[in-house]
């Protein structure tokens, strides 16, 4: 696979003048050939849901309710914060359902973003360690977050909204993973 | 809480030997508020008797009184201050060092010497004027993880780095616990297999075009340690030889500051500020301008003091670097710490074919203090540039990589030959430097390329590669393009590729974590002497390259 020298990419580098063919979006990075994602806990919905509702409703009726206090002009974010409202709470669904995990042989795969899509591949050699975290509304509905650490701070894996029992399989999996494959920095 | 001190030295339950810092070292930690304490008191003085003028006999009274209270007080500083002292100890053993300190909450911190990822000899201000050093142990912990030693004396603290280093470096790790005769012997021998090598690497270092300056013949003269191995350290060890690479001489520092866009726009601003003042004759302006360009000359300032005097040097504890105006620091990266490096090029650099040359080390990213820590190469040409590479990666120093970081450094995809860069179809996410964004494969590094008019060139080993990202925006999607990062510790380099092909894209995630996890099964010991005593095919790999 590696030669001692670096040889010349064909067909990669020397086109880059030419127009890239559509032909290469049909391997697309977000899909691995041979990876079958694993879906997290449709409860993240309604824990989103209220979330935004609490950070984006609430403020979004204080303002209506100040508007008809005090001046119309409060309407104008009111209205602003209710169109967010409303595109959070349909936005939310897709985005979870977007969210992606997969365990291969030797590492770990975060997918998630339906426009903003974004892949993380964390080996599992390089994990420093793993935080299971559930705050109060998370707990009430029976999910919790695990989240991965490298040495990298830009290392972003976290993985929302996993059932506890599932949850306490993937840490146990990858502390053991991570304790197979250890490597140093 | 008194009677934990009575047994501090060499007393506790194993057979560490604990030792103290130097005594002066609560001094030389708290000048700067001992300053400020005594300013704000004789100011305060200064006022009251100003306004008690009229009342000179109770000014005199109260006067005593003060000065009794400052002595009182002073008093209680000193005495906290000697507490803290003799609460700090200090020990080193085979695998470990270990630090105490804390009066009431004692603090106890172990640092794995296998985990040893960088050490400064730093010397502030104060502290050069007693002689004294500081000795930081980097440990890439997180935040404050790094175990600091200080102060000690300058000879002191030198011996002691040699003394971890060769700990560290797994020199002493096999040596039985025998007699005292035959454990030196071993060090000696020890040294000796390391000037061996240096020879090997003083031999690169001479072939290098424009490096080699200093480079010391038979390294006699740099075990400056040998002869000054005081108490702290129970067996003298004799310091790693080293050879200079290069240094930076102030000339070429200064105008190279000259050069960067902030000094065109502090010299905008005094003009544009100039005119405003003589249009509008109001000097309030002044005023609000000013803070800015504060900032500005600091920054200045800081990068010239920090870079001042820039000397490299390679020894078998590996890179030293040293550095300093006001504050000195000397730092040694042993072999295979740095995560990463970049090359850079600022616009205005380009004329004198400049380039700087930045490291990723862990446990540097978190502290965050000063960007020069992270330095490898303030500034230099191209040679030095590519020796300050070579320093870290010597297996880039063959003819076949040679074109390849040609490439890297200063082509684009009219003249690549290895280089893979964005399709045209990114030139609207990047009109200038679309030719120039890409990547490129070699054996043991993943190199890439970004930006035309700041040029820059990220380095990264195979076996560092900490985790991978790919991001894709809508409108990437449409066309076709994707961004790529590998995550590396933290620092002032950020790998990253932007607006790739997709398939690229998906074709480089999957090779290169097969490649990083080859590299990783294959990576040198932690404790990098190992690799050369007892891992002696590794070592004839090395030569073969050189």
């Amino acid at each position: 696979m590696t030669s001692p020298a670096p040889e010349p990419r064909p067909g990669a580098g020397a086109d880059a003048g030419a127009p890239a063919s559509p032909a290469a979006s049909s391997s697309d990075p977000f899909q691995p050939a041979d990876v079958t994602w694993a879906r997290v806990s449709p409860r993240l919905i309604p824990v989103r849901w209220i979330l935004v509702a609490f950070w984006v409703g609430l403020p979004a009726l204080v303002c209506a309710v100040l508007a008809v206090l005090l001046t119309v002009w409060l309407w104008i974010p009111a209205g602003v914060l209710a169109a967010a409202l409303l595109w959070a709470v349909l936005l939310i669904p897709r985005q979870v359902r977007a969210i992606g995990y997969a365990e291969r042989d030797d590492d770990l795969l975060i997918r998630k973003g339906i426009l903003f899509r974004q892949l993380v591949v964390v080996p599992y050699g390089r994990m420093q360690f793993v935080d299971v975290s559930a705050g109060p509304l998370a707990r009430r509905f029976g999910i919790a977050t695990v989240q991965l650490h490298t040495a990298a701070a830009s290392t972003d894996a976290e993985i929302p909204g996993l059932a506890p029992g599932e949850a306490e399989r993937l840490r146990d999996r990858l502390t053991a993973h991570g304790e197979a494959r250890l490597a140093g920095l | 809480m008194s009677d934990p001190q009575t047994r501090v030295p060499g007393a506790s339950a194993d057979q560490l030997e604990w030792h103290r810092v130097h005594p002066v070292t609560p001094l030389v930690r708290a000048w700067a508020a001992v300053l400020v304490l005594l300013f704000v008191l004789g100011n305060q003085a200064l006022d009251s008797l100003s306004s008690l003028g009229e009342v000179a006999g109770q000014v005199v009274r109260l006067w005593w009184v003060a000065v009794l209270a400052l002595l009182l007080f002073l008093l209680v500083v000193a005495g906290v201050s000697w507490l803290a002292w003799r609460m700090t100890t200090y020990a080193v053993d085979d695998t470990a060092a270990h630090l105490r300190k804390g009066i009431l909450f004692r603090q106890q911190r172990h640092a794995r010497l296998d985990r040893l990822q960088a050490v400064d000899v730093r010397q502030p201000l104060v502290a050069r004027l007693f002689g004294l050093a500081e000795l930081t142990l980097e440990v890439a912990g997180g935040a404050d993880s790094a175990v600091r030693i200080g102060f000690l004396r300058l000879d002191d603290a030198n011996a002691l780095r040699a003394d971890l280093l060769a700990r560290a470096a797994g020199v002493k790790a096999r040596r039985a616990a025998g007699t005292r005769e035959p454990a030196q012997a071993e060090v000696r021998d020890q040294a000796a297999v390391r000037e061996q090598v240096t020879s090997d690497q003083q031999s690169d270092a001479a072939g290098v075009p424009g490096a080699a300056t200093g480079v010391v013949p038979d390294a006699e003269a740099p075990r400056d340690a040998v002869a000054a191995v005081a108490a702290p350290v129970p067996e003298p060890v004799l310091e790693a030889p080293e050879n200079a690479v290069y240094e930076v001489p102030p000339g070429r520092l200064v105008a190279s500051l000259l050069r960067l866009p902030v000094i065109w726009i502090i010299l905008l601003a005094f003009v544009g500020l100039g005119v405003a003042v003589g249009v509008t004759r109001n000097f309030g302006l002044l005023g609000s301008v000013l803070p800015g360009l504060f900032g500005a000359g600091a920054y200045l300032f800081s990068r010239f003091a920090g870079e001042f005097g820039f000397r490299a040097a390679i020894s078998p504890d590996g890179i030293r670097l040293r550095h300093g105006l006001l504050e000195t620091r000397a730092q040694t990266i042993p072999p295979g710490r740095v995560q990463a490096l970049s090359l850079t090029q600022g616009f205005w650099w380009r004329g004198k074919g400049w380039w700087r040359v930045k490291v990723n080390v862990a446990g540097y990213g978190v502290e965050g203090n000063s960007e020069t820590q992270h330095v490898l190469l303030p500034v230099g040409p191209r040679d030095e540039a590519l020796t300050a590479l070579w320093l870290v990666l010597p297996d880039l120093r063959t003819d076949e990589v040679a074109p390849l970081l040609d490439e890297g450094l200063t082509g684009d995809a009219r003249t690549d030959r290895w280089f893979t860069t964005s399709p045209r179809t990114a030139r609207i996410f990047d009109p200038i430097s679309w030719r120039r964004n890409g990547f490129a494969v070699a054996e043991r590094v993943l190199l890439l390329r970004t930006g035309r008019l700041t040029r820059s060139l990220v380095v990264v080993p195979h076996e560092r590669t900490q985790s991978l990202g790919v991001e894709q925006g809508p409108w990437q999607r449409r066309r076709g393009v994707a961004s790529f990062a590998v995550h590396s510790t933290p620092g002032p380099v950020g790998p990253r590729v932007p607006h790739l092909a997709s398939g690229v894209v998906a074709g480089l995630l999957d090779e290169q974590s097969v490649r990083a996890r080859t590299a990783r099964a294959h990576q040198p010991p932690e404790r990098w002497m190992e690799q050369v005593t007892a891992l002696p095919e590794v070592a004839d790999g090395r030569d073969g390259t050189a």
